[in-house]
């Protein structure tokens, strides 16, 4: 999902003086964007829901600091995906989830087509994370391993495997040699 | 017939694959049909449509930023209160020595009156997340404390000498409402996992 719209400087202004109508406007404006990518993100609505409320008491709390660097939305979206990121550790930790395991691994060879957006769902927590701030959101793999507090080599190597996933997922690419494309 | 991997395709796409992976890819029709796959399937995420939040949270942004906005306030307002009544305790001290099992009770109130307080920043430090009546019961029991030190504040300004036991009366008040601002956020925090 692209976002490309500007907010009038003199809006965000009046948002850092406090002005509730103000912050309301930049809430109607991104709350959309925001939830998509935590719902993305995350395995169900209600924890998207609660990223979009983090999100934006952080965005009401810290919107004075923000200077101005980049896109609003940049710096919105970069509060978002850490709370989104966040949450994932947290369930990880009470899972004690593998990072580089594939949810659901029993079925995931069927060797059928299913639609993207189910496949997508069907990845791991972190995979799903990297692939959407990686490929949709544009983000580096540098940015990515910040956020994650990993290194660039488990951002690549998450990606890599999703996207095998993926195509396994999807019935592509079927009957190929050994080494090809996994 | 070596093929390129999933970590070359991905290297292709960003423009930083071997040498090896460039050449391959030209002359291998199967993996150049792995690479179109490949953007296919990023274009087709980017594709998805937008999901919408199915209800609507500023409600409850506004009402919590309210609260934060006024629990900020009045935690500066108590740092003038406890510094006051520091002062008004150095002022009285000679004046109290008959009364030292009230003093006591006095200070041990304030002590965890200052203890929950802390307690209270701990769970607060960032603005957790409330339910809307989670939100309501804090900016309730934020209001009983505000009355509370007022009555503090004016109890300190009249005939200190004679105030013993009411002072003591309203401390213990203000660490019983303490003690249930802090048992809130503690299942705030409970609630939302952290």
């Amino acid at each position: 999902m692209t976002v490309a719209f500007a907010v009038p400087d003199v809006l965000v202004a009046r948002a850092q003086a406090g002005d509730e109508a103000a912050l309301e406007a930049l809430f109607r404006a991104f709350e959309t964007p925001v939830y998509n990518l935590a719902r993305r993100m995350l395995r169900n609505a209600e924890d998207a829901e609660d990223v979009l409320q983090e999100t934006f008491l952080e965005v009401v709390k810290s919107i004075r600091f923000y200077r101005g660097e980049g896109y609003l939305w940049g710096w919105i979206r970069r509060i978002a995906a850490t709370k989104a990121l966040m949450r994932i550790r947290r369930d990880q930790l009470r899972a004690t989830e593998p990072l580089d395991e594939e949810h659901g691994k029993a079925g995931m060879h069927v060797g059928a087509n299913i639609d993207l957006e189910r496949a997508f769902e069907r990845l791991t927590d972190t995979s799903r994370a990297v692939v959407w701030l990686h490929d949709v959101e544009g983000y580096t793999h540098e940015e990515i391993s910040e956020l994650m507090g990993k290194s660039v080599s488990f951002s690549k190597s998450q990606l890599a495997r999703a996207h095998a996933r993926l195509r396994g997922m999807l019935g592509e690419g079927a009957g190929e040699g050994e080494g090809a494309h996994a | 017939m070596m093929h390129c991997t999933m970590d070359d395709l991905l290297a292709l796409r960003a423009g930083e694959a071997s040498v090896w992976a460039r050449r391959h890819v030209e002359d291998c029709a199967a993996c150049r049909a792995e690479l179109d796959s490949l953007y296919q399937r990023v274009a087709q995420l980017k594709a998805l449509p937008a999901l919408r939040p199915p209800r609507d949270r500023w409600p409850v942004v506004r009402d919590t930023a309210r609260v934060e906005r006024t629990r900020r306030r009045r935690t500066w307002s108590r740092w003038g209160l406890a510094a006051a009544a520091a002062l008004v305790g150095i002022l009285l001290v000679p004046q109290f020595g008959k009364r030292g099992e009230l003093r006591a009770e006095l200070s041990q109130a304030k002590d965890q009156s200052a203890t929950l307080e802390d307690q209270l920043q701990n769970y607060d430090v960032d603005g957790r997340v409330l339910t809307g009546r989670m939100a309501a019961r804090v900016a309730e029991l934020e209001d009983l404390i505000a009355v509370v030190d007022g009555d503090l504040a004016r109890w300190g300004a009249i005939k200190p000498q004679a105030q013993d036991a009411e002072l003591v009366k309203l401390w213990q008040q203000r660490v019983d409402l303490m003690r249930q601002l802090v048992n809130v956020r503690v299942s705030s925090a409970r609630y939302v996992g952290l």
